[in-house]
């Protein structure tokens, strides 16, 4: 089988090829991009054939592999005769649209020394404890005041949080050889994690402050670095978890985003208290249940009521009232599934992604189409299959109006239209035409486009920086001459006199980049939420 | 066209082919691409590629550019039948989004965005001695963890030491033949003999020391040293001790 190494087509659709290759070019370059590419769309190749098929000399094939390896984006596989194939993650490069977001939801339940270590994952795509506690505690030095440093041990506590509750994880490693193998070295090795040595922190002793970078230290520095190499004094130091890297584990921040949305859907729908109940409830499940399972572990009411947050004083009969209300909702987040321990309750996951992807979908009918179209949509969701009269008798909307919309929607694929002749011959004058909505499809077709707007968000904003890239430089010069001025001590006048160097209409033209820029990046932001919604309902 | 006339008009064996009468401007003052005739409907792609030669043509000042008329939203071909809902906002919508674009030149300046080779002018400029273009290209900025990579992957930077001892060779003696215009012959050979005797033992100091420092790819610092006779820095490797004859005090030495 390995000597046939069967090359299957990439499953990957244009519109996501395109915004992975948007992103790998912004973020690593144009090599990485033209490699990445390539390997998303060919599937997995050898070295020297992706080099000769890309047209790139072998070195820079290596640099750019190496620099994908390191960020989990390509992996490798050695095949027979010790060949070596690159096989690229298409999904995984379209999550680095998601990096703020990991980001930022750190920051809100680790605070600033867990959002510097999840950013220093993410930035460099692995690393050892060591390194990023060094990082960070560096990091967060420089924005401390004048005289106070970051203890190593607080970024350590910080980290070891994260380990357990799983947002970071170790990287598959080098096995230890017993060196009972006497044949050359492999090509490449093969790298492997026990499921138990995941979250393991090793047992490390990192004692020492973070260091500010000061000016003067590096004028002393220079010299006498110039003398020795740079980094004999880094290898001098034993690095005590070397070969142990980490990275950011992305599952768990999708299954806290998911946590997140239906939380706050039941809020939405219901009130406070039953949110959260069921926040409590997705809390229980966090380590016990797998991301893609259909229902949580069933949950008594009565471990529910001892793992309430401390603050909520509702008695168990409240409780249970709440529950019960729950789990008899149409939408059918939670359902009951025992009477033992006062009641077994599950979350029922799939059901609720289900319900998201289809509160998007009306969503954007309703924001696309107007109103009475989102009625007609969610009526014919509702009854599953209706004929065009029907539709018109059930939504209260005259005929040719409803006619047109229905259409509309067909044209665009949120609705499809299902056949059933009443005659063999199919005479459509004899055949029912029912309208339906596949959500499955309708919801793929609604990702599919979402790729393609950020694409397209992604290359507006690119143009737009690059309409004004002289201006952009120009004002930057400005703002160095500046700044230089200002640290050397200059008057007002002089400040002023700089500063006039950008003239008015060209500031507004910069204010008006600037705003544009904002708001697509911020359009990108969004649209990347309504992905995450519409990929977990797979 | 067809080369026939028809019957029964005196129109001349010239008119064969159809002259489109030109605006004004020779077809021969544009560049080769620009389309001037427009036979059919333009695909995207053709729409996309005159965009960017516009860019260019305007770049080069061969067309004004004019003033794009601001497109707002709901301008275009097709008006907009209802607005698009306004964009978050609020404290955690500005974060992330200053957030993102903080990332995005991070990501710029760390050592995993790989930069196409500079171009090599066509004329070597004497600046060229003194910049600092980075990495040497087959090098990378950053130390991976080689144990956990394919060994194919590992470029191997060996190839310069043997390149700088080459390069050392032919530079000693045009240089000394500079300093030593027109004196003796004898003081010359002598000297070469020096430069020879020197730059030798100069080469296996090196090579030990490469051996040493094969891990190390900042050759950057070194080569410039070596082929100016300006020290870069006050890194004195004892290699111009033999180099420069003290008769000769053209040049100060450091």
């Amino acid at each position: 089988m390995d000597e046939i190494a069967l090359r299957l087509p990439s499953t990957m659709t244009q519109a996501e090829i395109k915004l992975c290759s948007l992103l790998l070019q912004e973020h690593f370059g144009e090599i990485v991009e033209k490699i990445g590419v390539h390997l998303i769309r060919t599937g997995s190749q050898p070295l020297r054939v992706i080099a000769h098929d890309t047209g790139t000399s072998l070195d820079q094939v290596k640099k750019a592999l190496c620099v994908l390896i390191q960020h989990n984006l390509v992996s490798y596989q050695v095949h027979k005769r010790g060949v070596v194939e690159y096989e690229a993650q298409c999904s995984r490069v379209l999550r680095m649209l998601r990096y703020p977001r990991y980001i930022y939801t750190t920051k809100t339940l680790y605070s600033d020394t867990g959002e510097l270590i999840v950013e220093e994952l993410l930035l460099n795509g692995k690393l050892t404890m060591s390194a990023v506690v060094k990082k960070v505690a560096d990091r967060l030095t420089e924005t401390m005041e004048d005289g106070k440093t970051m203890d190593y041990a607080e970024v350590s506590n910080t980290f070891v949080r994260l380990a357990d509750t799983h947002f970071v994880q170790r990287c598959p490693s080098v096995p230890t050889t017993e060196n009972s193998d006497p044949g050359p070295p492999p090509p490449a090795p093969t790298l492997v994690i026990n499921e138990k040595d995941m979250y393991l922190v090793p047992k490390l002793s990192l004692i020492g402050k973070g260091k500010r970078r000061r000016s003067s230290d590096e004028d002393a520095a220079g010299e006498p670095k110039a003398k020795r190499p740079k980094h004999t004094t880094d290898n001098k130091e034993p690095i005590p978890d070397d070969g142990i890297y980490w990275q950011a584990n992305l599952d768990r921040f999708h299954q806290h985003f998911r946590d997140q949305a239906i939380v706050s859907a039941v809020a939405n729908r219901m009130d406070q208290t039953s949110s959260e109940i069921v926040r409590t409830m997705l809390r229980m499940s966090e380590i016990t249940t797998s991301s893609s399972a259909p229902f949580t572990q069933p949950l008594s009411s009565n471990e529910i009521f001892r793992s309430l947050p401390v603050g909520y004083n509702i008695s168990k009969q409240v409780l249970d009232q709440y529950l019960t209300l729950l789990a008899d909702d149409p939408l059918e987040f939670v359902g009951k599934s025992g009477d033992s321990g006062g009641g077994m309750y599950v979350i029922n996951l799939h059901k609720a992604l289900a319900s998201l992807a289809t509160a998007t979908l009306e969503s954007v009918v309703q924001e696309r189409f107007g109103s009475r179209c989102a009625r007609i949509f969610r009526l014919v969701l509702q009854k599953k299959h209706l004929e065009q009269k029907q539709v018109e008798d059930f939504a209260m909307i005259p005929a040719k109006e409803a006619k047109d919309m229905l259409y509309k929607m067909l044209s665009e694929n949120f609705m499809s239209l299902q056949e059933i002749p009443k005659t063999p011959d199919h005479a459509p004058s004899r055949t029912f035409y029912l309208y339906t909505v596949n959500i499955l499809s309708a919801a793929r077709m609604l990702l599919h486009r979402c790729y393609k707007s950020i694409a397209n968000l992604i290359e507006r904003r690119q143009f737009e920086t690059k309409e004004n890239k002289r201006l952009l430089e120009k004002s930057q010069r400005v703002e160095a001459i500046i700044a230089s001025m200002q640290a050397t001590g200059a008057e007002e006048a002089q400040l002023q006199e700089i500063e006039e160097m950008i003239t008015a209409p060209e500031r507004q033209q910069l204010e008006t980049l600037k705003r544009n820029v904002n708001k697509l990046d911020a359009s990108e932001i969004q649209v990347d939420e309504t992905i995450f919604l519409l990929e977990s309902y797979h | 066209m067809s080369a026939e006339s028809p019957p029964g008009q005196d129109w001349g064996r010239g008119h064969g082919a159809a002259e489109v009468a030109e605006p004004g401007f020779k077809r021969a003052d544009f560049p080769p691409q620009l389309l001037l005739h427009w036979p059919r409907k333009l695909t995207n792609r053709e729409l996309r590629e005159a965009g960017l030669e516009r860019h260019r043509l305007e770049e080069a000042q061969y067309i004004s550019s004019w003033p794009r008329r601001g497109l707002r939203v709901g301008e275009g071909q097709q008006p907009l039948e209802f607005r698009p809902v306004p964009l978050p906002s609020g404290e955690e919508g500005e974060y992330v989004l200053a957030l993102k674009q903080e990332l995005r030149g991070a990501m710029r300046q760390l050592p995993y965005f790989i930069r196409p080779a500079v171009p090599k002018r066509d004329v070597e400029r004497y600046s060229d001695k003194y910049q600092m273009s980075g990495p040497i290209d087959n090098a990378i900025d950053w130390n991976p963890d080689w144990r956990r990579l394919p060994r194919e992957l590992k470029i191997r930077v060996r190839k310069l030491q043997k390149e700088r001892i080459t390069i050392l060779l032919p530079k000693r003696p045009p240089k000394t033949t500079e300093d030593k215009e027109e004196t003796i012959q004898k003081l010359e050979t002598l000297e070469k003999k020096e430069e020879e005797v020197t730059s030798e033992e100069d080469e296996e100091k090196e090579e030990e020391e490469e051996k040493e420092e094969e891990e190390e790819e900042e050759y950057d610092e070194e080569e410039h040293e070596e082929e100016t006779d300006y020290i870069m820095s006050y890194f004195d490797n004892g290699e111009d001790f033999g180099g420069d004859s003290d008769d000769n005090m053209d040049e100060a030495i450091y």
